[in-house]
């Protein structure tokens, strides 16, 4: 039988082809727009968060080595199992900032700290998609289209589902926003979501000295157009305008947070500006990817401890950011899988199974690790899920559907997740 | 997503026809038709190389501001047939007529191409063997990747063998491959050219069987892992619901399960030459199989595949899927039912005779389909837009960024059922589309130009005809007296020309055909 590829070099390949490098490497110089008007928040909405969560999706793209960015180094058989690229427990050098006697977070993730002991953060460990690929697209496909361990007959997300069964929170031409260049799967099919790079340059194109008068062109022709060119082409120029109003460049975050300058500090810093403003955006998602660690992991001052830094110095800006508005908030990341338990020859990790979930918000169950993980039980050898990694003994949909109903209040769980009913775990309070 | 539901009658044409002879007079029409044209041109290379001296032939020199209007019904047939309207694409086919020009864009290969195939001579991998490509670009290299979707753009825009270019664009979707399903870079490229490009225009069966043994489909689809004793479904049922039968075909999920069984020990191989497909006996199931109610007796080896294949495409249900999604792609939504059936019964009568089928179509009364344009999707807008205004790509990878960004990056639709084709997929998306051409004519598309004063000056337009001028460029003329109106308005405030074509661009008109 010739087997073609290895799953190792398929990793490879995963890093070098996803879309987004493809655009990146094609990618044109890009050119400063005009000076916006100055920072000034708006409130046009009657209906407010006060009833209604917005909530961020952070997709965590490449398969997060959860036993490092969460370490349980209360389960001794995590040194057995990585001698050499295990966070060491608390008080040992480089060791882990300790959470509540079992797991800890290594010194990258420790920016999270505050908001952990504040309540506003919470863990959920051993937990993910129950699906059993280990290919990042088939996984990204369950996990977003919301059908693990289902035919795959379901091309809708299941945050559109869900933004298909609870009303907009208003007359908003944005309900939901994917900082991206494509809508996510987890937005496929979502009523009045635009993929949005950069919300600072969603700018109406060409020269500003005519700008008005062809948006005035293209109103009036795309009002004869008809369905559903014509209320597109009103949901395009009313975001542009919603979005210019916003003074992305100039914006102050609150509580002195400096978000990194990344990509994905960028993303938050503008998911913030555009909640503050309180548009009517009920649904923001960003992704965040390079987890797919095989080679020299580098949790302690290496490669992924950059990437760890990246991710916990940015959420943490975004919750001291967001601080007056915390209650009215639900951030969710997570991540296709988890990596292998083992470390490789390599000093990396392979695709696993079981991963963590994070959940911050004012009426998230903070300051907890939420896991069905008691002493050394679910790393030892016979608990290994299929012989080599972390098992999923909290379905990812348990607690979306928890948030989804108590914090965005969809009362049609059963059409967000078909065929599938959560068990909520206590996430929210 | 919608998927075309062959079971979903459109309101019929025949239901609003105020007899039943006219329909019986069309029906016949369209049966003429469809047999008559090879028998007129029976010598395609004599016609094909008449139809190139013709084509050589320039229209009277004068100004353009006194040029006829353009022909509705050659207009028509030349916006089904090509990525977009150009001056001199019309020009060319206006001296042939409307049947000869189909004809001619029928024999392809006698067409001359060669400027399009100078700016494709600098893609070293189109000509490559996946092997080839192995050996010369290594597994972290995208060049291959870049280079197959560079040539998209290359051919959608520049190459006068446009019907062709359009099949190609229909067969990518229909046997719809993800580039980024490792090691499919390595593997698309053949695919492209052996498969679909080279059955694009030839009959549907030899396009069926070269697809089934592509190795990029036996890897996208997994059948490189379908084996005895485990077999693996995956391209048994797409192959039934989206290459063949259509989802409501009459199969069930027992003959998803036998149809794999078949296929069992189809895969490719690894040395020596990557991606060549085999026939791995060892893997094979050689059980009794029965599928569609068809006894496939044990010891069939790799016919049980062939089979299969020969079963599937003779089927009238495979008839029907192919004529109506061909006729939904290129006459609109809900394509007239009797010309359905008609395309229908020419896959029928031709064996599946692609040619036969385009002629039945693209001699539709025109009417038929003038009156429900369809939405271009982002490949066709930004060809037809590059095409009118003559632009020069000096780096189509800069188109190919847009087209991500718009949506439709080639090949990179993740799911077997290829890039939808509804106004409401792409419709919701108009803002990166109106950000294209503002770019294209602000020059801010780096080695991509179109010169708007230019393309103004040759039709030297009257003051207050600039709008007419823009959209007889454009279009042919097929803007709307409203857009050509506020066009106009715009143009007489003082703007500066750079900005007319842009705005023309982005108005509803230009986003159909």
């Amino acid at each position: 039988m010739p087997k073609i590829m290895s799953d190792d070099l398929c990793c490879n390949e995963f890093k070098k082809w996803s879309k987004r490098q493809l655009l990146e490497e094609a990618r044109p110089k890009a050119r400063k727009d005009a000076k916006k008007p100055a920072w000034l928040p708006r409130v046009v909405l009657a209906d407010s968060f006060a009833t209604r969560d917005a909530l961020v999706v952070v997709f965590l793209r490449g398969g997060m080595d959860s036993l490092t960015t969460v370490v349980p180094y209360g389960d001794a058989n995590l040194y057995t199992l990585r001698p050499n690229i295990a966070v060491q427990p608390p008080g040992s050098p480089d060791g882990a900032v300790d959470l509540d006697g079992f797991f800890g977070l290594p010194p990258a993730m420790a920016p999270l700290l505050p908001a952990y002991q504040a309540n506003q953060l919470a863990f959920v460990h051993a937990a993910g998609s129950p699906d059993p690929t280990r290919s990042h697209f088939d996984a990204f496909k369950f996990m977003e289209y919301g059908n693990p361990l289902q035919p795959a007959t379901l091309f809708s997300g299941w945050l559109a589902r869900h933004l298909q069964t609870v009303p907009p929170l208003g007359a908003t031409p944005l309900r939901a926003m994917a900082i991206d260049d494509l809508l996510p799967k987890m937005l496929a099919d979502a009523p009045d979501a635009l993929p949005i790079t950069d919300p600072s340059t969603f700018d109406f194109p060409g020269n500003p000295g005519t700008a008005a008068l062809r948006q005035a062109v293209l109103e009036n022709t795309y009002a004869l157009a008809g369905a559903p060119l014509a209320g597109s082409a009103q949901s395009t120029v009313d975001t542009i305008n919603l979005l210019g109003t916003i003074d992305f460049d100039n914006y102050i975050p609150a509580g002195g947070a400096v978000y990194p300058n990344s990509t994905f500090g960028r993303a938050m810093k503008s998911v913030a500006a555009i909640i503050k403003a309180q548009t009517g955006l009920e649904v923001a998602t960003v992704d965040l990817g390079g987890w797919d660690t095989h080679n020299n992991q580098g949790v302690i001052g290496g490669y992924m401890a950059n990437l760890m830094n990246d991710l916990s110095s940015t959420l943490a800006a975004f919750h001291t950011d967001m601080q007056a508005n915390m209650n009215e908030l639900t951030l969710l990341a997570m991540t296709e899988f988890g990596r292998r338990a083992d470390e490789n020859v390599s000093l990396g990790t392979d695709h696993g199974h079981g991963s963590c979930m994070f959940a911050m918000g004012g009426n998230i169950a903070g300051g907890q690790v939420l896991a069905n993980w008691t002493n050394n039980e679910l790393l030892h050898p016979d608990l290994l899920y299929q012989n080599d990694s972390l098992d999923v003994t909290i379905d990812y949909r348990d607690i979306v559907s928890e948030v989804l109903q108590n914090r965005v209040n969809n009362t049609d769980l059963g059409t967000v997740f078909p065929n599938y009913t959560p068990a909520f775990q206590g996430i929210t309070v | 997503m919608k998927r075309i539901d062959p079971t979903q009658t459109p309101i019929q044409s025949e239901d609003i026809q105020p007899s039943a002879m006219l329909n019986m007079s069309r029906r016949r029409m369209l049966k003429l038709v469809a047999g008559g044209a090879a028998t007129l041109w029976g010598q395609e290379q004599l016609f094909a190389q008449t139809m190139n001296r013709l084509a050589q032939r320039k229209l009277p020199a004068g100004s353009s501001s006194v040029r006829a209007p353009a022909d509705p019904t050659l207009l028509a047939v030349l916006n089904r047939a090509t990525f977009g309207f150009s001056q001199s694409a019309y020009d060319e086919a206006a001296v042939m007529g409307a049947d000869n020009y189909l004809e001619w864009q029928l024999a392809p290969e006698l067409i001359d191409d060669s400027a399009a195939d100078a700016r494709l001579a600098v893609y070293d991998t189109l000509t490559m063997t996946s092997q080839e490509i192995l050996n010369t670009y290594n597994m972290m290299n995208n060049v291959p990747i870049f280079q197959l979707m560079e040539s998209v753009v290359v051919r959608a825009v520049y190459s006068r063998r446009q019907l062709k270019e359009r099949m190609v664009e229909f067969w990518t979707d229909h046997f719809n491959i993800d580039i980024l399903d490792n090691p499919v870079p390595f593997l698309k490229t053949a695919d492209d050219r052996d498969v679909i490009r080279q059955h694009a225009l030839g009959t549907f069966p030899d396009l069926l069987n070269a697809s089934a043994r592509s190795a990029a489909m036996l890897w996208y689809l997994d059948n490189y892992a379908n084996v005895a004793g485990n077999a693996q479904e995956n391209y048994a049922r797409e192959l039934m619901e989206l290459h063949t039968l259509g989802v409501t075909g009459p199969y069930t999920q027992q003959d998803v399960q036998e149809v794999a069984r078949c296929f069992t020990g189809w895969t490719f191989q690894n040395t020596p030459n990557y991606g060549q497909f085999i026939y791995w006996g060892p893997n094979h199931d050689n059980g009794v199989k029965t599928v569609l109610g068809q006894v496939i007796p044990p010891g069939g080896g790799e016919s049980d595949g062939q089979t299969v294949l020969d079963m599937l495409a003779a089927h009238p249900s495979t008839a029907k899927f192919i004529a109506n999604k061909m006729c939904v792609y290129f006459l609109g939504y809900d394509p007239p039912e009797d010309i359905v059936e008609s395309v229908k019964q020419t896959y029928l009568d031709t064996n599946g005779d692609i040619k036969s089928m385009l002629r039945v179509i693209l001699r539709a009364p025109v009417a038929e389909y003038l009156a429900t344009p369809k939405f271009k999707r982002p490949l066709h807008y930004s060809a037809s837009l590059l095409r009118s205004t003559e632009a020069e790509i000096a780096n189509p990878l800069q188109v190919v960024f847009y087209l991500m960004v718009m949506g439709h990056g080639p090949f990179l639709w993740p799911r077997p059922d290829g890039y939808p084709d509804t106004i409401e997929d792409w419709g919701s998306s108009l803002l990166p589309r109106w950000q294209f051409a503002s770019a294209l004519f602000d020059g801010a598309i780096p080695d991509v130009t179109a010169d708007a004063a230019a393309l103004i000056a040759a039709q030297n337009p009257t003051p207050g005809q600039e709008a007419v001028a823009i959209n007889e460029i454009l279009t042919g003329g097929t803007l709307s007296l409203a857009e050509e109106t506020e066009l106009q308005q715009f143009i007489d405030s003082g703007s500066p020309t750079t900005d007319w074509f842009g705005l023309a661009a982005s108005v509803p008109g230009f986003q159909h055909y």
